[in-house]
């Protein structure tokens, strides 16, 4: 018996595929969590800066979801998963456009089973049924480890706005690349300032390799709220981060709120759609209320010692091989409070990849210069390379034995070759057109 | 020293900064009263030099200077430029002026952007097609209270908001002695000029010779190590980009060309333009312009230049500006494009020059 199963319809895997790739943009690993009522997917970054966490309504996200468990216990359970191996299961697949109807690969619904049983291998098995008819079975295999959550105080946290995801989107349109912090404060009664800045040093000649400097104000009216108790009060970010995070609020779209104290502080930014709720934690730098000049050297010091978040983990057993068995633990982890001996970890830079998903593409595309051997797919468009079947339609004959046999693609898969149906010449570049394997 | 403007043609403007970016990442800037002047000089590859009349592009134009000829020359980074136009381009009103920021000099565009009011989100309810209970918003069982409120209707009541971008491009101010030791160039008169072929497809075609090289060459060459590690880019790329050979003659054809051991190909255009030369503006008497001696020699007498594949590709990048371009060879010697940039909305206006002078290999 499964201790986790559900099914996700077409607009399902969709929303899990946005989940995954912003929490990829935190951390190569994602936890999850389940219980009865929910799924629960977290990802906190290496230097324990950020954090991101999705959870996922069992009974209005999923077309079915049924928890069972696992002997001790009943009420949750833990795992961690690869990202990139988790993506590439829900990643939209490039269809044949020229067969009307195998080009059809969307992915109508998924099956998903975790399996975590004492004397059966611990999986996390996943049935794909794409809308053209093939259908693949992929199976994963996880880590059981405690998900650590980081801490919030909502109590304290005073200062707190909401804007339109949309807005905040075209904001951030604006900010160029090369920059690694974004500071946010009011100014005066009515306006909002967005300003972003770099802390890497840049000496006598090097002046023009600088990032642009970009700053905004923004009415306040502009926002649904707003309410910041201090007046100038700077609250600075990860630029980096807040993309991520608003990549995907864009997504969803509706209202992104943001609650905050002070500096060296977290700021929570949380936003949801029907079924979806996401929250982040950020760490924020800098010292409070520091106008100008005095900000700066304030920045300048903050990185010294890169405040993280405060976590929870908690722990349990399981029947997985990996980590050795612990004893359950009910006291609460050691706060990971900043201390002055530790040494710098501030986030990583932005960087221009990161923004390239900001930088809406120029259309005239075609006016770049050529790009011989300096990009591999350049190399499709450089070799002439022959045919070598001969066969006028080879796709045609193809697809046709393909459809007949779609599980076969799987056993291949798995390298059970036996079970093949195909000529062991079948290439694979016949095949990758059914967007079964990656590109 | 002051300089204060207002922006026009931002889009122009950006396709030009676009072009001249594809070729260096430094640009001279010089301003005086009449002229705004950009200038690429690349390590290797092609040079530019872009005379735009201050109205091309700048409206409210105050300068101000202590140099002689009241000028300003300044150096700066075309790849922020860029950005901080895109971002203009899509706003209002824009100005920018050379100001101080922290002891460093920038170059300050401020926008002025206005936001209509937005769009009312759309079928959120119906996005994922759930449970048996989708209608209320109790959607996690009983142990959470409120996960998930209830949304109440949006009143979509927003007025058009005004945002202020300011945009802070780094800049370098350049003394006049520093500049003053950088010429254009001089050439001696052509022997062929000839309006090119719409660029785009020029460009096209070029490029795809261009891999065609660097393909035959990989093949040929070192066809073992490059099928052993098709990975890797061919081991000569960097070393020898392939040469394209140019030619044209007085009688509407334009030949490129790619000449390799293993491999020979030709594109052909002809019924192209030999635009007429003004007595007025020239040296010497036209019977006595090369031009005329080439035009009588027949079409078989080509003026020939060769180029490096990708720094050509990198020269037609100014396809973008979709302006008139005049190609002027001077056989086995060198090879200038005139790009003269329309100005859309002023017709009487003086047109502005892109000149290219692209770097090229005798035969």
């Amino acid at each position: 018996m499964a201790v986790l199963q559900f099914t996700l319809n077409e607009n399902g895997v969709g929303g899990l595929r946005d989940a995954l790739l912003c929490l990829g943009k935190f951390s190569e690993e994602v936890s999850l969590e389940a219980k009865r009522d929910r799924l629960v997917l977290t990802a906190l970054n290496s230097s324990k800066s950020a954090y991101a966490s999705f959870a996922f309504a069992a009974n209005r996200f999923f077309s079915k979801y049924h928890y069972e468990g696992i002997a001790q216990h009943r009420d949750k359970f833990f795992c961690k998963l690869y990202n990139r191996a988790l993506l590439s299961l829900f990643r939209i697949r490039s269809g044949d456009p020229l067969h009307e109807r195998e080009k059809d690969t969307t992915i109508d619904r998924c099956d998903v089973a975790i399996i975590d049983e004492a004397g059966k291998k611990s999986r996390f098995v996943a049935k794909m049924v794409f809308r053209n008819g093939i259908t693949t079975k992929y199976r994963l295999p996880f880590e059981i480890s405690p998900p650590v959550h980081a801490k919030f105080d909502e109590e304290q946290a005073i200062n707190n706005w909401s804007i339109s995801s949309r807005t905040l989107r075209k904001l951030m349109d604006h900010f160029g690349p090369g920059i690694d912090y974004l500071d946010i404060h009011p100014e005066g009664d009515s306006l909002v300032n967005f300003t972003c800045f770099t802390e890497k040093v840049v000496n006598g000649d090097e002046v023009l390799k600088k990032p642009l400097q970009t700053s905004i104000a923004v009415e306040q009216d502009e926002f649904e709220d707003f309410a910041v108790e201090e007046d100038k009060l700077h609250i600075v970010i990860s630029v980096k981060d807040f993309r991520a995070i608003i990549q995907h609020a864009g997504i969803i779209g509706g209202n992104i709120s943001a609650h905050y104290s002070m500096p060296s502080k977290p700021m929570q930014l949380k936003y949801h759609a029907d079924g979806i709720k996401c929250e982040f934690l950020l760490m924020t730098v800098g010292e409070r209320g520091a106008p100008g000049q005095k900000t700066r050297k304030a920045r300048a010091s903050s990185k010294a010692n890169q405040p993280q978040l405060e976590a929870a983990v908690s722990r349990s057993a399981s029947h997985a091989p990996m980590p050795p068995p612990q004893p359950p633990r009910q006291e609460p982890m050691p706060s990971l409070r900043p201390s002055i001996t530790r040494p710098s970890q501030r986030p990583p830079p932005a960087t221009l990849e990161s923004d390239s998903l900001f930088v809406p593409q120029d259309n005239d595309e075609q006016w770049e210069p050529v790009n011989v051997g300096d990009e591999e797919d350049e190399e499709d468009n450089a070799r002439l390379e022959w045919d070598a079947s001969g066969d006028p339609h080879p796709s045609l004959r193809n697809v046709r034995s393909m459809a007949a046999n779609p599980p076969a693609a799987e056993a291949r898969k798995d390298d059970t070759s036996d079970a093949l149906n195909f000529e062991p010449t079948q290439r694979l570049s016949q095949v990758r057109r059914f967007g079964l394997f990656g590109d | 020293m002051r300089f204060r403007s207002n922006l026009r043609n931002i889009r122009t403007f950006s396709k030009l900064v676009a072009a001249l970016s594809s070729l260096e990442k430094i640009a001279w800037l010089r301003l005086d009263d009449d002229t705004v002047r950009f200038t690429v000089i690349p390590d290797t590859g092609s040079q530019v030099w872009a005379s735009l009349s201050v109205d091309f592009i700048f409206d409210s134009y105050t300068l101000q200077s202590a140099e002689q000829n009241n000028t300003i020359n300044l150096e700066l980074p075309l790849g922020p430029l860029q950005r901080a136009l895109k971002s203009a381009m899509n706003g209002g009103p824009a100005s920018i002026r050379l100001t101080k920021k922290n002891g460093v000099p920038v170059l300050s565009m401020t926008i002025t952007a206005t936001t209509v009011p937005k769009e009312k989100p759309q079928g959120m309810s119906s996005r994922f097609g759930g449970g048996p209970d989708g209608g209320s918003g109790a959607g996690f069982g009983t142990d959470e209270d409120g996960f998930f409120p209830a949304e109440p209707l949006e009143t979509n009541l927003h007025r058009e908001h005004e945002k202020i971008i300011t945009q802070d491009i780094p800049v370098r101010v350049l003394h006049p002695e520093t500049v003053e030791t950088i010429m254009q160039p001089k050439v001696r008169e052509p022997d062929v000029h000839i309006q090119l072929p719409p660029l785009l497809q020029l460009k096209a075609i070029s490029d795809r010779f261009t891999r065609l090289a660097l393909a035959a060459r990989a093949s040929s060459s070192s066809s073992s190590s490059a099928l052993a590690n098709p990975a890797l880019p061919p081991p000569t790329t960097s070393g020898a980009s392939p040469k394209l050979e140019l030619s044209a003659n007085m009688h509407g054809d334009l030949r490129l060309r790619l000449d390799t051991d293993s491999l020979q190909v030709e594109s052909r255009w002809s019924g192209l333009e030999n635009p007429e030369l003004d007595p007025a503006q020239l040296a010497c008497a036209l019977e006595d312009h090369p031009s005329t001696v080439f035009r009588a020699a027949g079409p078989a007498r080509w003026a020939t230049v060769r180029v490096d594949g990708r720094d050509w590709s990198r020269v037609l990048s100014v396809g973008r500006l979709d302006g008139r371009v005049i190609a002027c060879f001077s056989d086995d010697h060198a090879l200038i494009l005139y790009v003269y940039v329309p100005q859309y909305d002023d017709v009487g206006g003086e047109d502005s020059v892109v000149t290219y002078y692209v770097s090229s290999y005798s035969v």
